[in-house]
């Protein structure tokens, strides 16, 4: 028997708690089958990151400060990727997730071209990994292949897990709907040490994240809230929120100024 | 009026044409109406005999009646059925010997295997393709913990809907009882209203 939950998953990144630490990049290259970037790939562009960390140097040395962005898949509501692929192997799915279907995806590119995040990454090699390595491959999660496009899934493959686990747990007792939500989790998520990343259920009323959501869309615009969304003024409705860093010498500054 | 010539090399032409065509068509239909790649083809071979019928074939038939899931442990568990460890087929096979002598002597392979602890490569029969994941567990749970009859089955019983009857078969055949395409996997996800989403099974 199959439960059927309305979910809407979504993310929130702290960027006052994100510390550049990379633990995300890595995490998510362990869990998805990423193969191995070398040097090379980063100077030909080609280098395979589902999320990335954007580092931004603020101020002139010596007051110079430096920004992080972990950039991943915004899942977008409104997404420019999905209507270009002409076999529709991109498509939003019920749940307000961004799907790839390795199997129906023919290698075009459009979307990595309209991708307003530059998030898409294309299989422009077979992946290899070394002989050691090739037995941490997660089971889970295909290999892809040459010639297709592949990007972040917010782990699809955890939440399918997850969904699984809390039917049986339903059948036999051993769970209520509340513990539900806390088998949701990305590899990103779980391996952020300052938990800077928080993922959860949009529609869900008690998830930590609704809040941001509910005060994005209530007040759109005039939000006391840190909360922003990248790009959201050119319309692509992103799932991800991110939290605006502190910043606390500024602060102190106008609070001294009444 | 066509040089006789002429006539004899158009129907060697058309015959040609014709064995080419209906090569072509016979490869097609024997790839349509088989299981993936070419499943026409017979049991590989194992490296000890395991004959199902003398296990889980039923009593009358002159098995053991086991249960799949007595061998194939992780099923109601997990994601894979799993073959069971040499260990298990042992515990019963230090007491149990084959019936003639050829029973034993397979018997004794595994015996010995075991003993001196050398793993047995066994040879996969079924595989699915590798953009598709199934879940056993979630399968055999809805088979039999459901509310209509039809979803109350025995386990044993469950397997059998899209292997076949493999307590009959002394080898396990490559064909499968249900074809396995994506639309046999449907029709059921469908029947059933369970979600069709891609990534139920594709991720
Ligand atoms: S971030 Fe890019 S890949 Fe993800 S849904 Fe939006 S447009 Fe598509
Ligand atoms: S949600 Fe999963 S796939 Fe997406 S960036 Fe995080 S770890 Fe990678």
């Amino acid at each position: 028997m199959v439960i059927k939950i309305e979910h809407k998953w979504g993310m929130v990144v702290d960027l006052d708690k994100c510390t550049g630490c990379n633990g995300c990049v890595v995490a998510c290259q362990a869990e998805n089958n990423l193969p191995i970037n070398t040097k090379d790939l980063f100077m030909q562009k080609r280098a395979f990151e589902w999320i990335r960390i954007e580092r931004y140097w603020e101020g002139e040395f010596p007051n110079v400060k430096a920004r992080y962005l972990p950039v991943m898949c915004q899942h977008c509501g409104n997404a420019p990727c999905e209507p270009v692929c002409p076999v529709y192997a991109t498509y939003h799915n019920d749940q307000g997730l961004n799907v790839q279907v390795y199997n129906r995806c023919v290698g075009t590119r459009y979307c990595i071209n309209n991708c307003t995040y530059q998030v898409r990454f294309f299989n422009f090699w077979e992946p290899t990994w070394p002989e050691r390595l090739q037995n941490q491959l997660n089971p889970d999660v295909t290999v892809r292949t040459r010639g297709i496009t592949e990007k972040c899934t917010f782990c699809v493959q955890r939440i399918r897990r997850a969904e699984i686990t809390v039917e049986r747990r339903e059948r036999t007792k051993l769970n209520d709907k509340t513990m539900a939500a806390r088998n949701f989790m990305p590899a990103c998520v779980q391996a952020c040490p300052t938990n800077a990343l928080m993922f959860g259920d949009q529609n869900n009323q008690e998830d930590k994240i609704h809040g941001y959501f509910e005060e994005l869309h209530n007040h759109e615009g005039h939000s006391d809230s840190r909360g922003y969304r990248i790009l959201e003024e050119i319309g692509t409705d992103p799932s991800v929120i991110y939290l605006k860093k502190v910043d606390q010498f500024k602060m102190e500054h106008s609070e001294s100024h009444g | 009026m066509i040089p006789k010539g002429n006539i004899v090399a158009a129907t060697l032409v058309g015959l040609i044409m014709a064995g080419i065509t209906g090569f072509i068509l016979l490869v097609i239909a024997i790839s349509w109406f088989s299981n993936a790649p070419f499943g026409l083809a017979n049991a590989p071979a194992q490296p000890i005999a395991f004959p199902h019928t003398a296990h889980a074939g039923s009593v009358d038939d002159g098995g053991l009646g086991m249960e799949c899931e007595f061998c194939h442990r992780n099923v109601t568990k997990g994601d894979s059925a799993t073959v069971p460890a040499l260990q298990q087929c042992w515990y019963c096979h230090q007491k149990v010997s084959g019936g003639d002598e050829e029973a034993q002597a397979e018997i004794d392979k595994l015996v010995t295997a075991y003993s001196d602890g050398v793993p047995v490569n066994w040879e996969r029969v079924h595989r699915l393709p590798d953009h598709v994941r199934f879940v056993h567990e979630a399968h055999i749970r809805h088979f039999t913990m459901g509310d209509t009859p039809e979803t109350q089955l025995e386990v044993k019983e469950v397997c059998t809907v899209c292997h076949g009857e493999v307590a009959k078969m002394e080898e396990v055949q490559p064909k499968q009882f249900q074809s396995l395409k994506m639309g046999t996997c449907l029709d059921c996800h469908r029947k059933y209203d369970v979600p069709t989403d891609c990534t139920i099974c594709h991720k």
